[in-house]
């Protein structure tokens, strides 16, 4: 991740004297705008994809005739798969060769804290323990990201060799073929399911963000989301800028 | 006076059975004066449904495949109906001869493939013209209510080769459950969805001279399996090897049993390929793929259910 401004004043509402309420920087317009492209790609690809899945399904024809046809299903799919290909190449290529930071240092690895923090979290749900802090990424976020890079992975390879089957099996036998339509559908079940029900919990559903967290659309957190949300980022930063208060001083 | 009230009485109920006579008689005579197609006060089911045949529509009548000398609009029984060259209902190894009279070169076709060999060989049940096209609703081949419509294919041949009865007979032992291989191909789910140029039955086995796999000349047979699906519609540019195309279209899940199999010898080369070691991958990946979707959304889901909970409980979290 390129460096970022660590906190962003916003003076939307100055004006009355008082300074405006402090904004912290999550995600660059980069990030935003790869996710905003997958928010995109997934959900067409989730409901031109689906009916295949389930064929004999009383939807399946539902949603086929509302897409303009079977023919137009497999456009969009298409259309779709290649913009998340992309997508998926763009994200490696940004994020490996142009970020300059050393990929040692990015703060989305996953760490044994994660590892304690999953159970404490299941600890604190059942009300025998503190909520335990996060940093800049929790677990929930790590997990959520990797899954999303396993599961772009595995459909990106499989689905390209659906797409071009006849050039795949210049390669490989045509039962790999066969093997990629239960890995490309399995997974992409597992992919759906997730983000619905998970997913969508953690940034929707749940009381705490109910409708949604608007960081997916803003990049920021509020001062008071971020001490709640990521607490040991919001230390962190706040040590940082007193360093550099003492240092301009 | 009893004499006379009891003659009127009579003379009555002759009058009202002469008027019932005659009513039916006009009744018969207007009905059938309508009727285009003889034999059709008595064959009411046969001749609803050879209205339906292009043959009809074409202007042809019973005795053209029945014989005998049908009459239109005929009151009584015709005694010359069943004269001459008279055959009612021809023998099911008669039926190509009754068609050939006018369709010589699909008879002669039918007449190489496996089905007309079996006829001959004396099992009658083997499919003769009317099992695909249908006896007296015979369609066009373009109508889609024909049962030898290209998209009604799989099931018109399903209604013999999915029939165990039939297809376990000792001379025949083929497989059944051909059609539902066929339900888990791609050319299936398009087809169901309308999308109606994908392959069915007789685009890769033929038609008229249908012949089985193992035979040299059958388009399924696996040497000649890329020219039948390179043709031109189908997949017309693709570089296709005979590897390539002998791929198992007729597949399914319950062909992958997740059974470990050590000794491979004697088995189809295709399905060698889903092996590595003894394990077939088509089973196991989908296996896997259970349990880890099980798994995660499981975990996942929980969690979520328990933060609910707690969030009943705990009005503020932090």
């Amino acid at each position: 991740m390129a460096r970022q401004k660590l906190v962003e004043v916003s003076d939307s509402k100055a004006g009355d004297g008082t300074m405006g309420e402090i904004y912290f920087k999550r995600f660059t317009f980069n990030q935003l705008a790869q996710h905003w492209i997958m928010i995109g790609t997934f959900m067409l690809l989730v409901v031109s994809g689906m009916p295949l899945k389930f064929p004999d399904a009383w939807w399946s024809p539902v949603i086929i005739n509302f897409l303009g046809g079977f023919e137009m299903r497999t456009q969009i799919h298409h259309a779709a798969g290649v913009g998340m290909v992309l997508l998926g190449i763009y994200h490696v290529v940004y994020h490996v060769f142009v970020d300059k930071d050393s990929l040692l240092d990015r703060k989305v690895w996953p760490t044994l804290k994660d590892a304690k923090d999953f159970w404490q979290t299941i600890f604190y749900y059942l009300g025998k323990a503190e909520h335990p802090k996060f940093g800049r990424y929790s677990w929930k976020e790590k997990f959520d990201y990797w899954g999303a890079f396993w599961g772009m992975v595995m459909l990106c390879i499989t689905g390209l060799i659906m797409l071009f089957p006849f050039k795949a099996m210049e390669l490989i036998p045509y039962a790999y073929v066969h093997l990629a339509t239960i890995v490309h559908t399995d997974e992409a079940l597992l992919a759906t399911l997730f983000i619905f029900i998970v997913h969508w919990w953690n940034v929707h559903y749940s009381p705490e963000v109910f409708p949604m967290s608007k960081a997916w659309i803003t990049g920021t957190l509020s001062e008071e989301q971020m001490k709640h949300e990521h607490p040991l980022e919001y230390e962190e930063i706040m040590r940082q800028m007193q360093e550099r208060d003492e240092r301009l001083s | 006076m009893l004499f006379t009230s009891k003659n009127q009485h009579v003379s009555l109920k002759k009058i009202v059975i002469l008027i019932t006579v005659i009513a039916f008689s006009l009744l018969i005579t207007t009905v059938s004066a309508q009727e285009d197609v003889s034999c059709y006060h008595c064959h009411t089911q046969v001749v609803s449904e050879f209205r339906n045949n292009i043959h009809y529509q074409k202007g042809f009548s019973c005795d053209d495949c029945h014989g005998g000398k049908a009459q239109p609009n005929t009151t009584v029984i015709s005694y010359t109906v069943m004269s001459g060259d008279f055959i009612g209902r021809p023998t099911r190894s008669n039926i190509t001869n009754i068609c050939s009279k006018c369709h010589s070169q699909e008879a002669k076709d039918y007449k190489m493939s496996i089905h007309w060999e079996q006829i001959a060989k004396g099992h009658p049940e083997a499919a003769t013209c009317t099992d695909c096209h249908g006896i007296h609703e015979i369609r066009a081949i373009s109508d889609p209510n024909s049962s030898s419509n290209h998209q009604n294919s799989p099931a018109t041949c399903a209604k013999c080769h999915s029939n165990k009865e039939l297809m376990s007979a000792w001379y025949y032992g083929i497989k059944t459950d051909r059609f539902d291989t066929y339900k888990e191909s791609f050319h299936w789910k398009a087809l169901k969805k309308g999308y109606a140029l994908v392959a069915t039955c007789s685009d890769c086995h033929g038609n008229h001279n249908i012949k089985p796999h193992e035979d040299p000349k059958s388009s399924t047979y696996p040497d000649n399996l890329p020219k039948t699906c390179g043709k031109n519609n189908c997949h017309p540019d693709v570089q296709f090897d005979a590897k390539i195309a002998a791929g198992l279209v007729h597949d399914k899940e319950s062909l992958h049993t997740g059974e470990l199999v050590f000794n491979k010898t004697g088995m189809n080369p295709q399905m060698k390929d889903y092996f590595i070691g003894p394990f077939d991958l088509a089973y196991w990946i989908a296996f896997f793929f259970k349990i880890l979707t099980t798994g995660v959304i499981a975990v996942f889901a929980g969690m979520v259910f328990l933060d609910f909970l707690s969030r009943v409980k705990i009005h503020r979290r932090w």
